[in-house]
């Protein structure tokens, strides 16, 4: 489904991102891990199109056609989805109408046509029940006034109203507190489908006990410098990241 | 204050000609009180004449191309056929009409609520109405303003809304102003006297709608608000997009009272609105809010003074500029809080978003403080829109030039929200989707 090749890209004039290379399949879950200022959080970002980086050089393919070419919201529309780490507030739009107008336009896109307010608001009473979200949170604006846990579950809640293909997860941990933690995991884990790929970034092992990843990344120096199974995970736990940045560093 | 300059006036306005032209039709001739009142208001004006760039209160907003015009002293009969499908006849009210500054007999709609009395200002004159002479002219500054001069001396209709003692009415009273010319320029200065006796309350709507042309509309409003009264004051300004709107609103509010501004300005070439409010008593609460959106080269200039003159008085003002295009905005908002005035809470907001680089804002507060014990904050910011929330928006499947209207309908919509009558609300808010463009879903 997603092909990275050779990824390179910059903020200013800090290179960040020094050949990435990664293949997701429908139906995975990889987990990027790595610490801080390894480039987690930037790969997520130019994956969703966030223009304050530049990519320099490789290419990003979505079932063969070229991401890196598309607006953010074509991207979007073609079914892709960032959770953010820091969701933002945006006074005077409520929850509900972003959320349709964003649902319309992923449809229109697609040539399906747009649901009415009627048809909007029962399809998503259905999604509600997910996360333990409370009504008052729809007509309320967007993250507005929002707890963190509370905004981490509303993105969660927008990924599962607008059903996307590719959900890339942008520290979705942090902030959270354990039983914050869990609400958001099982909101993920219902989501997970043969259809689906996700990408979870995430500096903790923590998140990866609830959303149980099939393929471990290390990210370190804007390099993927490990690759495993789920049990990278854990081994990083008792580890640290010291020993792997060091290898990093003595084939750099 | 405007001071006379005499240097760049060299002759006299082409407009002072209308002293003459229209003088054999003024309603009230033969009140002595008027008479005086207008004799002294054309003196005003010749003296203080069109102001330039040079006066302070005018810096920002010249008057240089509104001082050639040619404007005659009534309209060519024109119809006005949008003005019946137009949204804001949606909205419930008792309204009276006037078109190019004349009266309408067929455009009222509705009864006339209970507890208020709704005349034509040339009737109530015709009537010698005690009302009219004891407080109109006794809040508009015509000697300091030269555009409240000429109101002054030139009115021939306007609106008087009396509001009895203790009454409440619930009915919105509505006052539409539809100007439209397709022949020669011409200028109008309607006048409008509200006064809401002790205990009342009420809501006026105050429509200036234009439908093409040049003009200058030039209403004087006096508001009163009486001891524990509480007046809604919605004013909605879409003139033409040719047009000149040059208003004068003069507020006195008692003890206990409550008055509401809300001000929506999305029309004319040049908008101003001088916006005053002397708060005359202990405990009072007043409110001001606006918004205005321009485009092209649209000026739109806001001036506010409160003046804080008892004790326990609570002011606050939120404006909020759109700014597109090439248009300009100027905003001065001045809180002078008196001697006596101790326990005066004031606050002030003014906040532009500029849409294109070649929009500017000049904004100015302004506060002098005679009390010790008062507390008073404003602040200004001017900016654009937040890259971030545009791209959370993309992000999620919205296209950026519907994410950028909807972010600045949102930064708008905070101020309309304020407007506590429904109707007038959404119909604001209606409007306002239109003027930035629409492009997202109702």
């Amino acid at each position: 489904m997603l092909d990275i090749r050779n990824l390179h890209a910059k903020v200013e004039d800090r290179e960040i991102l020094r050949g990435i290379d990664l293949k997701v399949n429908a139906g995975e879950v990889h987990a990027i891990m790595g610490p801080n200022g390894s480039g987690k959080s930037t790969l997520a970002q130019v994956l969703a199109g966030r223009d304050t980086y530049e990519v320099t050089g490789g290419e990003i393919l979505l079932d063969g056609k070229d991401l890196l070419e598309m607006e953010p919201e074509v991207r979007a529309a073609e079914g892709l989805f960032l959770a953010f780490q820091y969701p933002v507030e945006i006074h005077g739009v409520s929850n509900t109408y972003f959320l349709r107008a964003a649902l319309n336009a992923i449809r229109k896109y697609r040539g399906e046509p747009e649901l009415s307010a009627g048809k909007f608001l029962g399809y998503i009473k259905e999604k509600i029940q997910l996360l333990g979200l409370t009504p008052d949170m729809l007509t309320r604006a967007v993250n507005e006034g929002f707890s963190g846990g509370e905004k981490k579950r509303n993105e969660i809640f927008q990924m599962a109203v607008l059903e996307p293909r590719l959900c890339v997860l942008d520290e979705t941990d942090s902030g959270l507190d354990i039983d914050a933690l869990k609400v958001v995991a099982n909101g993920v884990n219902a989501l997970r489908s043969p259809e689906r790929a996700m990408i979870v970034v995430t500096h903790y092992q923590r998140l990866l006990n609830y959303i149980v990843p099939d393929f471990v990344h290390v990210l370190v120096n804007g390099r993927i410098v490990r690759s495993g199974g789920k049990e990278l995970a854990l081994a990083l736990e008792e580890q640290g990241y010291g020993e792997i940045e060091e290898l990093a560093g003595a084939s750099a | 204050m405007a001071t006379p300059d005499t240097l760049a006036r060299p002759e006299e306005p082409l407009i002072a000609g209308h002293f003459s032209a229209v003088a054999d039709r003024l309603p009230g001739r033969g009140l002595g009180w008027l008479e005086r009142q207008r004799e002294q208001a054309r003196a005003d004006f010749r003296r203080l004449g069109i102001p330039t760039t040079k006066h302070e209160e005018w810096r920002y907003t010249p008057l240089r191309d509104f001082s050639s015009i040619d404007f005659a002293p009534r309209a060519i009969a024109c119809d006005v056929p949008e003005l019946a499908s137009h949204p804001i006849y949606g909205i419930e009210a008792f309204r009276l009409v006037f078109k190019n500054g004349v009266y309408d007999p067929d455009g009222g709609l509705g009864e006339c609520p209970m507890g208020v009395r709704v005349l034509r200002l040339a009737d109530a004159l015709a009537q010698e109405d005690p009302l009219v002479r004891d407080h109109l002219g006794q809040y508009a500054k015509a000697h300091e303003h030269p555009f409240v001069a000429l109101n002054t001396a030139l009115f021939e209709d306007g609106v008087v809304v009396h509001v009895s003692r203790n009454a409440v009415v619930e009915t919105p009273i509505h006052l539409v102003f539809a100007s439209k010319t397709s022949h020669a320029p011409f200028a109008a200065h309607p006048r409008v006297l509200i006064v809401v006796e002790p205990g009342a309350e009420a809501t006026v709507l105050e429509s200036h709608l234009g439908f093409g042309g040049v003009y200058l509309s030039n209403p004087v409003v006096e508001v009163i608000v009486g001891e524990n009264a509480k007046l809604e004051h919605t004013k909605l300004q879409d003139e033409s997009l040719e047009a000149y709107h040059i208003a004068t609103i003069d507020g006195l509010q008692g003890s206990d009272s409550v008055y509401t501004s809300n001000s929506v300005q999305y029309g004319a070439k040049l908008g101003r609105t001088d916006l005053n409010v002397f708060l005359n008593g202990q405990n009072v609460e007043c409110w001001l809010n606006g918004v205005y959106v321009g485009m092209g080269s649209q000026l739109l200039d806001n001036h506010t003074r409160l003046d804080h003159a008892q004790p326990n008085g609570n002011s606050f003002e939120v404006y909020k500029g759109i700014l597109d295009e090439r248009s300009n905005g100027v905003f001065n908002g001045k809180i002078y809080v008196h001697q006596d005035a101790q326990k005066t809470d004031a606050k002030q907001t003014n906040q532009a978003l500029l849409l294109s680089r070649n929009a500017t804002i000049e904004t100015k507060p302004q506060l002098e403080i005679y009390a010790d014990d008062v507390k008073c904050t404003h602040g200004a910011t001017v900016g654009q829109l937040d890259a971030e929330s545009t791209f959370y928006l993309r992000s999620r499947g919205i296209p950026e030039a519907t994410a950028k209207s909807l972010l600045t309908y949102a930064f708008a919509s905070e101020v309309l929200e304020r407007i506590g009558n429904e109707a007038v609300r959404e119909i604001t808010e209606r409007m306002l989707y239109a003027k930035l463009g629409g492009g997202f879903p109702a």
